[in-house]
């Protein structure tokens, strides 16, 4: 007689849902564990001292080193915009609108996702290994037994960093992205930068900056907190610290695209 | 003075300490062996709050305790100097703040201890295992610790450094009055240092006594543990 019970867990239906359902808990762990610690690091940012010196080395780390990058992506992004659009919009007579569409586009959105992500590839990927080197490694243990609070030594000054630097890196590349944008339009339509910087202050508000320097400094925290919490919880050897600085790119970039969406939602709607 | 009183330790399902009990007094060295995987550095992990326990109780008299990692651990982005000086200038606990000088006078002095000078200002990376090991030595013992674990202090060393080592085990132990558990599977590290030996086969006790005791053949363990036979009632392979 064939026992169907283990028949079934031989097919591929059984190993999906298994597969499903590990996948599931995972997630929920997963979230699980970034809100402890988000809640855990919050409460260390307001009590006890901060190294300001650490601070300002993972500032350096974060928001210097990263420049190069962000700024290239986020003016070629403003490049790529201009030069489909600026050449339409001026056979269209609407040149007196390019430089203020694509201020609006860098302030508003373009600026700071993609420094985000350009952010997420370039910091959160090393946070994240970094990190998860130190687990691996036995030296996260090592700083609970000389009794120093990991979160307090590693999360605190990397995170703080990611939430000091977002914004400036946000003005840089904006002021970068407007400014590549002239030269896109000038090149690609002749448009005159002298149009296209007069319509450029019709497309900066003060409501926008606002709510992106907000932006800046929730996505700084949630991409440093993400990263260094996948690599605080990583597991086994080298294969750990791999799949920890995979997990901690994924959960980063999603989390930027849930969150933006829940800005555009409630701040422009 | 630490005091382990029936540990039970589970990792999935598999347990790994099974009802463990053993007492160190104040002043003595209880050098843990047993084969690779029997628990020994579970053990030393749970004393020191890295891991918890399924079940049983584990007391540590007041103070510090102190871990010596078995692959040393060292924080590879400080230089030794920031290593040792760790917990002096990050314990939140430690109100005293320490000026450069003074920093400088004890980092060296802990590090003449172990016989190295001069290597301040190298990288962890810089150095051979056997120097890492000692530095982590030096960086575990900067607090003064009222109770200090070694996880195999003397594994990778030479036998001149070992005996550095293990006569620096001995020192701190009598200044200190610090009670110590040494994980090793070196026979001069248990005749040196131990006062108790302490075996462990698949998480359980197989043998309590002196070095001596255990050298001359205590029981099957640890008989088949000093002829290094591979038969006996311990066995590598069963799992
Ligand atoms: N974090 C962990 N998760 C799952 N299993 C673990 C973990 N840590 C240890 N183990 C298992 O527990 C057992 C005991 O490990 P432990 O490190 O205490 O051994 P040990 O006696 O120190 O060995 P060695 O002499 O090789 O250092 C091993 O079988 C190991 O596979
Ligand atoms: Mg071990």
């Amino acid at each position: 007689m064939i026992d169907i019970r283990k028949t079934f867990k031989t097919t591929a239906t059984y190993y999906l849902i298994r597969l499903f359902r590990s996948q599931v808990q995972d997630f929920f762990t997963n979230l699980g564990e970034v809100s402890i610690m988000s809640v855990l690091t919050i409460i260390n940012l307001f009590k006890g001292k901060i190294k300001w010196k650490e601070v300002i080395y993972q500032c350096y780390r974060f928001g210097v080193t990263s420049l190069p990058i962000t700024l290239s992506i986020v003016g070629m992004t403003s490049v790529i915009v201009a030069t489909q659009v600026a050449s339409e919009m001026v056979k269209q007579g609407g040149e007196n609108f390019v430089g203020m569409m694509i201020t609006m586009l860098i302030i508003r959105e373009a600026g700071i996702i993609m420094s985000g992500f350009a952010i997420i590839s370039m910091i959160g990927s090393s946070l994240a290994s970094e990190v998860a080197t130190m687990r691996v490694t036995e030296q996260i243990d090592a700083i609970s037994v000389l009794k120093v609070d990991p979160i307090r030594y590693l999360f605190v000054p990397r995170v703080l960093s990611g939430m000091l630097m977002m914004p400036l890196i946000w003005v840089l590349s904006s002021l970068i992205g407007v400014l590549a944008g002239s030269f896109a339009s000038n090149l690609a339509s002749g448009l005159s930068y002298r149009a296209y910087f007069d319509s450029v202050w019709y497309g900066i508000r003060i409501y926008d900056i606002n709510v992106n320097l907000l932006k800046a400094v929730v996505y700084g925290f949630t991409i440093a907190l993400i990263c260094c919490t996948f690599g605080y919880n990583a597991k086994g050897g080298a294969k750990g610290v791999g799949i920890a600085t995979t997990k901690a790119v994924v959960w980063s970039f999603v989390a930027l695209v849930i969150l933006d969406m829940i800005f555009a939602v409630s701040f422009f709607f | 003075m630490i005091k382990v009183n029936n540990l039970v330790k589970k990792f999935d399902k598999k347990t790994v300490l099974d009802d463990l009990s053993f007492e160190v007094a104040d002043g003595e060295t209880l050098a843990v062996v047993g084969f690779s995987g029997s628990g020994k550095s579970t053990v030393l992990k749970i004393i020191c709050n890295l891991l918890t326990q399924d079940s049983g109780t584990v007391y540590t008299s007041e103070g510090d305790v102190a871990m010596v990692f078995q692959y040393s651990a060292l924080f590879d982005s400080l230089n030794v100097f920031d290593n040792i000086a760790f917990a002096l200038t990050e314990r939140p606990d430690i109100k005293k703040k320490y000026s450069k000088s003074e920093l400088c006078e004890i980092v060296s002095q802990k590090l003449k201890l172990v016989g190295l000078s001069g290597i301040e200002d190298k990288y962890p990376s810089e150095l051979s295992g056997g120097m890492q090991k000692r530095v982590s030595f030096a960086r575990a013992i900067v607090t003064e610790p009222k109770t200090i674990l070694y996880d195999e202090p003397t594994a990778g060393l030479d036998p001149i450094s070992s005996t550095l080592i293990e006569d620096y085990i001995v020192r701190l132990k009598e200044e200190t009055h610090a009670s110590s558990i040494v994980v090793t599977h070196q026979m001069s590290t248990i005749t040196r240092t131990a006062d108790r030996v302490l075996m462990i086969y698949k998480g359980k006790k197989v043998f309590e006594g002196t070095p001596e005791e255990m050298l001359n053949y205590g029981n099957e363990y640890t008989k088949q543990f000093v002829t290094a036979s591979l038969h006996g009632p311990m066995q590598m392979l069963a799992e």
